[in-house]
């Protein structure tokens, strides 16, 4: 189903939840990923996308549809992530870097990784980015998302955007050079 | 010296190497996310749905006449309904039995006074009748009796 026919049956109340469930199965991985990358852990993964379209389903009838749907549903999930991660570092009383070690220390024990050394030390070295810069990253690299689309999910310039990403690569490439033994 | 990693000679993947979620859990996602939507609670509370609309400026505002409102309402009622009728001294003294009565006066140290019968039928004047069974002669003779300074409440 396309999504504005997914949006004209949602304001219609006897269609409403049906085409909502149509959403829901339409972007429910892409959602699901884009929150896993960020949080790693599947459990907190799946809290988070069940929140995301709890909340797509309490805004949607005010959406203006000035943006793409699945562009302002990333907006929404983004949003979620990043008040997750941050509300977890308030909770714990945890410095940048501990949040980040956290996550990596959930790669390291992820059986899909064992064996790739050279991934391992990739996902470390992503992991240690600050949230934004790693958002960026993921959207850029993984998503191969336009910088336009970027612009729109993040709320920052295309400019920025660019910059950022080009200090993550940098940084990325420092670390895993730096933890790779020849 | 070590090799430079450059990540464009890295083999790009969609997305990085994570176990993947259960199976079925795609499958079970819609239905989990459905069950929480609000819906039931907002169809069945259709009559506050405008409530939404407004700004959430406006929605205070409204909510603070409400208390105060709640507030005003509860003063006034409790202000025009009196809690107890005021027939209730004597009728719920009728309602005791006369030795209950009797033994409450003599055990619990409460001293009735000549001077709180006088107060008592002044502002009651029909109270002793169920219970003072005396002729009018006897009670004038007895309060001829009694000395001056109690006699003033009569």
């Amino acid at each position: 189903m396309e999504d504005h026919e997914i949006l004209t049956k949602f304001q219609d109340p006897a269609s409403r939840n049906l085409a909502f469930n149509q959403l829901v199965r339409k972007y429910q991985s892409k959602v699901y990923w884009h929150v896993r990358k960020m949080v790693v852990d599947h459990d907190d993964a799946d809290d988070l996308t069940q929140d995301v379209f709890v909340k797509v389903w309490k805004h949607l009838e005010n959406f203006r549809q000035d943006s793409q749907l699945f562009t302002w549903i990333y907006r929404i999930a983004t949003n979620e992530c990043l008040n997750f991660l941050s509300s977890k570092r308030r909770k714990f009383l945890l410095p940048l870097n501990d949040v980040g070690a956290e996550l990596a220390a959930k790669i390291e024990a992820d059986p899909a990784i064992a064996g790739d050394a050279i991934e391992l030390k990739l996902q470390q070295a992503i992991l240690r980015l600050p949230d934004k810069q790693r958002l960026v990253f993921n959207l850029r690299y993984y998503d191969e998302m336009p910088y336009e689309q970027m612009a729109e999910v993040t709320g920052t310039s295309v400019g920025a955007l660019k910059a950022s990403y080009h200090h993550a690569v940098k940084k990325v490439e420092e670390y895993v050079t730096r933890h790779t033994e020849e | 010296m070590k090799t430079a990693f450059k990540l464009d000679a890295h083999p790009r993947r969609p997305r990085p190497l994570l176990s993947e979620p259960p199976a079925g859990y795609f499958d079970k996602l819609p239905t989990q996310i459905m069950a929480r939507l609000p819906q039931a609670e907002a169809s069945a509370t259709p009559g506050w749905r405008w409530l939404s609309f407004l700004t959430p400026a406006l929605r205070t505002g409204i909510a603070s006449v409400a208390v105060l409102g709640g507030f005003a309402a509860s003063f006034y009622m409790s202000g025009s309904a009196p809690l107890v009728p005021r027939s209730a001294p004597t009728a719920a003294l009728d309602a005791v039995p006369r030795t209950e009565l009797v033994g409450y006066l003599l055990t619990s140290g409460a001293r009735v006074e000549n001077s709180d019968l006088a107060v008592l039928t002044a502002a009651h004047p029909g109270i002793a009748k169920g219970f003072l069974h005396v002729s009018e002669d006897e009670v004038n003779d007895a309060l001829d009796a009694q000395p001056s300074e109690d006699a003033t409440y009569l």
